[in-house]
Formats: structure tokens, sequence, C-alpha cells
């Protein structure tokens, strides 16, 4: 009996000591791999749409609260300034819209005076080859250079309507973020 | 004290994990595509085989036999998840590539190992020597296959991404020989080098018998 006693508070202990110590470096290292996952997964598509800049956008990163949830907790957005001399000239904005398999996300970059610079598709689970295309320069070119007034309209590439349209919708997510929060962006 | 430079230098040569004592060679094969791959992932075995060696040794009163094993695994799965974390953290290029062999080395089986077969026996001074003899071991194991797989396979030495390309070796019409980048090359390569340190230990052996 004695000896069960023993094994169970050892074990016990040895368990605890170790949950405290992993949730110590957990809390010390969530803020620089949080940076490391955005620098490598977000930086690429931040990169493409947006130029000229002397800043690093990834760094000077913000987050806009674009509303609440049903449960009443907020909805934070990240947003990626561009800026020159101090100056933000343009910002790069997450949207996601349904494809035609799951979820696409589009990052889009809006220059001040409310044109698209470019977009560029951070993630996706499109048909590859069909629906994929909408990932390739000649399809996000299209976004290039559009006026944020109104929906923005492009046309789809044939063959994938679904995926299209759902690049179109990410992209009018992010456009309506941008629209609406333009005071706090810019 | 002279038996604790004995304890650190087995681990280089007499008892040197991959080729010696042909353990661990799961993260020996799948890894070592590039030097700074095997190198990285050697560097992460060091550093949870040199904790869980001492914090078994430092707990090797005062844990039970019987529960043993699942304490020394509680204590290597905690330096596991720790290396996980920096890695991420700071090495993160370096943690993608590694992927699933990082959470893997909890049932390393040279970590076990050496918990069980040394650090629970000895005093954590030695214990740490242990660990470090056979984690360097283990590292530059790691390095020179998978440096001569990155030699072979792509051309260059010490690749870590396209910023840091490390030195390209093989002339410029070179043909890579991707052959060795995928897993039968491994065996190739470490079916050679296994061969060439026997040959080696043999050579050794007929110096020592003549004197």
């Amino acid at each position: 009996m004695r000896d069960i006693i023993r094994m169970i508070v050892v074990l016990t202990l040895i368990g605890a000591a170790s949950g405290l110590t992993l949730s110590a470096i957990y809390g010390l290292t969530k803020a620089p791999i949080e940076y490391q996952t955005i620098k490598f997964v977000k930086e690429p598509a931040v990169k493409k749409v947006l130029t000229g800049y002397d800043n690093d956008p990834i760094l000077d990163r913000t987050t806009i609260t674009v509303g609440a949830d049903e449960r009443g907790k907020p909805i934070e957005l990240v947003v990626f300034p561009a800026k020159k001399d101090g100056e933000t000239f343009a910002v790069a904005i997450e949207g996601h819209g349904r494809g035609y398999h799951g979820t696409i996300g589009v990052m889009v970059g809006v220059s001040k005076h409310g044109e698209i610079t470019d977009i560029g598709i951070t993630s996706h689970s499109e048909t590859p080859g069909i629906g994929s295309r909408v990932t390739e320069d000649t399809f996000t070119g299209r976004f290039q250079g559009r006026p944020i007034t109104g929906e923005i309209q492009v046309d789809g590439i044939s063959g994938a309507t679904y995926s299209s349209k759902g690049v179109m919708s990410a992209v009018n997510e992010a456009v309506g973020y941008v629209t609406e929060f333009k005071k706090e962006l810019f | 004290m002279a038996s604790l430079r004995a304890e650190f230098t087995k681990g280089l040569w007499q008892s040197l994990p991959p080729f010696r004592l042909v353990l661990g060679l799961c993260p020996t094969l799948a890894v070592t595509t590039t030097g700074i791959n095997g190198m990285g992932m050697g560097l992460a075995t060091t550093f949870v085989l040199i904790f869980s060696n001492l914090f078994v040794s430092l707990l090797r009163r005062f844990i039970p036999t019987q529960v043993r094993i699942a304490s020394f695994i509680v204590i290597i799965a905690s330096f596991v998840v720790i290396v996980e974390l920096l890695m991420q953290a700071y090495f993160y290029q370096l943690f993608t590539v590694l992927g699933i062999f990082i959470p893997l080395i909890v049932v390393n089986c040279i970590i076990l190992g050496r918990a069980e077969a040394f650090a629970s026996k000895n005093n954590p001074i030695r214990s740490l020597a242990d660990g470090m003899g056979i984690g360097l071991g283990f590292t530059l194991s790691l390095l020179v296959l998978g440096s001569i797989r990155e030699l072979l396979g792509a051309g260059t030495l010490l690749y870590y991404d396209a910023a840091r390309p490390g030195f390209h070796i093989m002339w410029a019409s070179f043909e890579p020989f991707a052959f060795m980048l995928k897993p039968p090359g491994a065996f190739v390569a470490l079916g050679i080098l296994l061969a060439f340190m026997n040959l080696i230990s043999q050579i050794q052996a007929q110096r020592g018998g003549g004197r």
C-alpha cells in the first residue's frame, strides 16, 4: 500500500512540475511564435500586394475590432500597413470567401486613394489545376487598380466559376472592412 | 575524474549512436536531406538528451522502480515540447522542415536508452557528460550524413534557405543526383558510412594487435 501511494505521489509531482514548466515556456514563446507564423505564412502575400514601403508591415501590424460574434466576443482583424516616411499609404487586409471546396483566404492591398493595389491568395483548397487557377497572376491581376466604390466584380475563369466567385467575395469582404474603418486605418 | 572524460568521449566513437549502436535510425534517415537539417535535428535531440539525463539522474533515488519508465517519459516529453516551442519561435523554417520528427524525439530510443541504462544509475555530473557526448556524436553523425546527401543530391553544402544558400560546391554543369535526397538514398549513404567506419575500426584493431 505504501508503495502504491509513493508511486502516485511521485508521478503526480513529476507531472505537475512539467505541466507548470511547459505553461511558463508556452507563455514566453507565444508572441515570437505568432510573429513567425505571420512572417512565413502571410508575409509572401503581404509583400506581393504592397510595394514601395520603407517599414516592416509585419512588425507594424495593428488589429481592428470589426464587430462581435453571437457570444459577444469581439472579432479582430489584423491589418498590415505600408508606410513611407512614417505615413501609411496602403494597407493589406485579409478577407475570406467560400470557394468550391472550403474557404479561400485573400490578402487585399488597398491604397489610400481607394484603389486595389493587388491581391494574393493566402490559403485555399480548390481543385488543383482547375479552381487553383485563381491563384495565378492572370486572374489576380484583374483586380489591380479597381476603385473600391461599390461591389467589385471581375471576369471569372471559365470552368472555375465558384472559385472565382469565392475570391471576389473575399475581396469584397476585405474592401468592405477598409471602407468601414477607413478613418482608423489611414 | 579521469572517467568523466571517458564518459564524454565514448559517445564520439566507441558508442556513436547511429553508426556504432545503430540506434535512432528513424530521424537519422528521414531528416538528413541537408547538412543543416541533420544538425538541427541533432541539436534538438542533444538538448533533450542532456536535460533528460540530468533530471533523471537527479531524481533517480526519488522515483520508484515500478514507475520509472513512465516518469522518464514524462520528463523526456516535457523537454521535447520545450524544444518544439523554442524552435517554432526562433527557427521557424527548420521547424517546418523537421515537422513531425521533433515530437517524435520522445520515442527516440537513444534518449530513453541513456536514461534507463546510464542516468538512472549514475550521478548527475557523469550523466551530463554522457548526454553531451552521445548528443554531440549524434549531431555530428547527422551533419556528416546530411552533408554527403546534400552534396551529391543538390551540389551544395550547409544550405539553409534562399537567403542563406550556404556554399555551392559542385561545378556548374553538375547534374544533381536527386536519388540521394530520397529515402532509399539515405539507406545507401548510411550503409556506405557504416562500411567505412567498420573499415577504420578494423585497421585500428589490426594495428593494436601488432603492438
